[in-house]
């Protein structure tokens, strides 16, 4: 890329408002202002920009004026109102709550970060009362909306108190009204038609984890030898977008997703990867590289990559898939969709790890099976290797109040804050932009972490430089599909209904 | 501070909080005895591994070190 | 290990090696960083090295960065060095961007974090610990104007002046 030259620009300030800027191609530049607005300009036009010698009345001077970069006529209020909106989820607490409802789990995944135990250690099942104190803690949460994710090891090796807290759960929210969801994130491979029925009933949204084609997702995800892994996920896929259609709903807004994680052996396969999903009937798939936590970590050497090597792997994957939304084939990319979804309709999805500042302990909380509470799901992984550090004490010992208001989350909330950190505030991606700071502290020893040698920064980076170019070079194909790419349906189907009386 | 000095540790007073370095010789009072003086610019501590940890001098000392530190951090700073 | 005292790229008055002790010692601008900063960076290291911190002379800040464990190769302190140096400026610029946006960052953050708690019911406050060492008060909001500036309060200032109308003259 031919850089631009500042010192041949020679910027001028006073016309111009608060702007960053970052060059994506030749005569590419980017440049972003507090409250989100942006807009790509030409290396001559971002001269002329930055000397402050764009003529009133010319096409460069009224789109940077309608966008609100220039100083003369700065709407503060509108400035004010975008933040604002930008930042409406620091107004509520946790709404994801993570169960984790056992250890025990039937797969061994080889970057698996769930702290897994084998099948007989029934000590790592979460009991009922544990079970119960957590979603008093959970349901003190200010937000009105909750969502109750199960999580494991395998959540269904402990279906009786999946049931229990789905069922506790509901009966305590009727009195007091949220819109309570719950979610399942399973391997689908203890699947049977009674737990699906009940499942279906209590209106709990399903995800698996698919790693890409079947070769790749057995030799990563290995289930006991008489089973096949990928087999196994794929009927219940299957057999669940058929029962959602039994029931009446909409197949293209009902349907299971599933999650992968890039390894190594992913990275030259973006193709079948992308091809294993539309044939599967996912309409989403959610291209995330391997994390430093837990077993990841023993087998960092074969499944570790530079970003870089990521970054190729998601171009082309991505380019496959917008030829593929050209032909008329829904799918999408969930990371992708995250930012887009910040950088065209100026709103937050809301994504956790993916926002200033995060969701740990803010937004969303973990209960261990053992009734500790943690600021997030990785910091429970954190504390399987010993390092406690993220505890924010136990449904024993604790409440609601005390736990958002630990100092542990006080600490968080700054270090993920973006106007704090070095780098992120000369960033143009900043106000669409997130750190994690259990990743920072795991990989760079702080839970500031240093952004310009830290991986999720460069993924981030990396993913929104592809995203700017295609703005930037605007085919129409491209544009119709980031438009549904952020086209949010709601799926009111999942939300329990608070005057739906249970039977204990 | 190197290792033979290592036994006499000069922890600058504006660097190093002096209720930190109580703390810490409290903590490690098992693994070595402490003699504490202070001049105008440095709270001074001598340290002498008890006997039985002598072979693991070093890294007494080092841990000492870095348990002050991190009291001092853990308070703010040094006043 | 080869006994080296400083490094080919830095020179001998920025960081000196002690092989024999597994150790770099870094001299630090005191101007250019900040002591918070050196905290900052200083802390990080304390799970793999032996970490000192002290003043070689006014103005200057010395950190001795001692390996736990035995280091096979030189490149391996020089690494130290440039991962502390690195950190050390990220803290430093950290320091002054908090300073900058102090305001910005702390609306935020306490936005978050009584949009998270809400608002306290009758156990909270029963449970409050409303002692003065309870509540960190580094902005000194809750002094009396009095206790800032150094007046006595005025029932004080009252007394004060009735005993010294009453003072044998």
């Amino acid at each position: 890329m031919q850089r631009i030259n500042l010192a041949e620009i020679k910027p001028r300030p006073g016309t111009q408002a608060y702007f960053r800027y970052r060059q994506i191609a030749d005569d590419s530049i980017v440049i972003s202002n507090l409250e989100g607005n942006w807009l790509i300009l030409g290396a001559e036009e971002f001269g002329r920009f930055a000397r402050g010698e764009v003529e009133p009345g010319s096409p460069l001077h009224e789109r940077l004026s309608s966008k609100n970069f220039l100083r003369a006529n700065y709407d503060v209020q509108a400035a004010a109102e975008r933040m604002k909106a930008r930042k409406y989820f620091i107004h509520a607490g946790p709404l994801l709550h993570v169960m984790v409802v056992t250890l025990r789990c039937n797969e061994t995944c080889v970057y698996c970060h769930a702290s897994r135990a084998n099948m007989d250690a029934v000590e790592t099942d979460m009991t009922p009362e544990i079970a119960e104190k957590a979603v008093d803690v959970a349901l003190g949460t200010t937000n009105n909306f909750v969502t109750i994710e199960f999580q494991g090891g395998e959540p269904l090796v402990n279906f009786g108190v999946v049931k229990h807290i789905i069922e506790y759960a509901t009966k305590r929210n009727q009195e007091l009204g949220k819109r309570l969801e719950f979610t399942m994130v399973s391997n689908f491979s203890l699947m049977d038609e009674e737990k699906l029925a009940y499942l279906l009933e209590h209106k709990v949204q399903m995800c698996t984890s698919i790693d890409g084609p079947e070769q790749l997702h057995n030799a990563q995800r290995k289930l006991p030898t008489t089973h096949n892994a990928y087999q196994a996920a794929a009927k219940w896929i299957k057999r669940i977008n058929e029962a959602y259609i039994e029931i009446g709903l909409d197949p293209t807004l009902y349907h299971v997703e599933a999650l992968m994680t890039t390894t190594k052996a992913t990275l030259p396969l973006w193709k079948e990867v992308v091809d294993t999903y539309v044939g599967l009937g996912c309409k989403t798939v959610f291209l995330r590289p391997i994390d430093p936590f837990g077993f990841a970590e023993r087998a960092r050497l074969r499944l570790e990559y530079p970003r870089g090597a990521y970054l190729e792997f998601y171009r082309n994957a991505l380019d496959y898939m917008l030829e593929l939304n050209a032909q008329g084939v829904e799918i999408l990319e969930r990371y992708a969709a995250i930012f887009l979804t910040k950088i065209l309709r100026g709103e937050d999805p809301n994504f956790l790890d993916n926002r200033s500042p995060a969701g740990a302990g803010i937004g969303q909380l973990a209960y261990s099976y053992d009734g500790t509470i943690y600021t997030c799901d990785e910091a429970r992984m954190l504390a399987a290797t010993g390092d406690q550090t993220f505890k924010l004490g136990t449904v024993f010992d604790t409440n609601y109040r005390k736990v958002v208001g630990h100092e542990t989350v006080r600490a968080m909330t700054i270090a993920t804050n973006l106007d704090q950190q070095p780098d992120c505030v000369n960033c143009a991606y900043n106000p669409y932009c997130g750190t994690n700071a259990a990743y920072n502290y795991k990989a760079q020893g702080s839970i500031f972490g240093r952004m310009r040698d830290n991986n999720v920064c460069s993924v981030h980076k990396g993913i929104q430089d592809y995203l700017f170019e295609k703005l930037a070079a605007g085919d129409p194909k491209v544009m119709q599909a980031f438009e549904r790419w952020t086209t949010i349906r709601p799926r009111e189907h999942f939300v329990q209904d608070p005057k739906r009386s249970q039977t204990p | 501070m190197s290792a033979s000095a290592a036994r006499e540790l000069s922890f600058p007073r504006d660097i190093y909080a002096g209720e930190a370095i109580d703390e810490a010789v409290k903590t490690w009072s098992g693994f070595a005895d402490f003699a504490l003086r202070e001049t105008d610019d440095h709270w001074i501590v001598a340290l002498t591994p008890k006997p039985e940890y002598q072979a693991h001098a070093r890294r007494i000392v080092g841990e000492f070190g870095n348990a002050v530190l991190g009291m001092t951090i853990d308070r703010g700073g040094a006043t | 290990m080869q006994s080296t005292t400083s490094f080919s790229d830095i020179p001998e008055a920025v960081v000196s090696v002690d092989a024999s002790e597994r150790s770099v010692a870094i001299t630090l601008d005191a101007e250019l960083y900040p002591l918070q900063a050196v905290y900052g960076a200083a802390y990080i290291f304390i799970d793999r090295c032996y970490v000192f911190v002290d003043r070689p002379q006014p103005g200057r800040y010395r950190v001795t960065l001692a390996a736990k464990q035995d280091v096979a190769e030189p490149e391996a302190l020089r690494a130290v060095v440039g991962e502390f140096a690195n950190e050390l400026l990220a803290c430093a610029w950290r320091h002054q961007i908090t300073q900058d946006n102090r305001v910005a960052i702390e609306t935020v953050t306490v936005q978050a974090i009584a949009g998270a708690m809400g608002e306290p019911s009758l156990d909270d406050l029963a449970d409050f610990d409303f002692t003065d060492e309870a509540l960190d008060d580094p902005l000194g909001i809750a002094q009396s104007w009095e206790e800032k500036h150094g007046r006595p309060a005025p029932a004080k200032a009252e007394a004060e002046a009735k005993s010294e109308e009453e003072a044998p003259a």
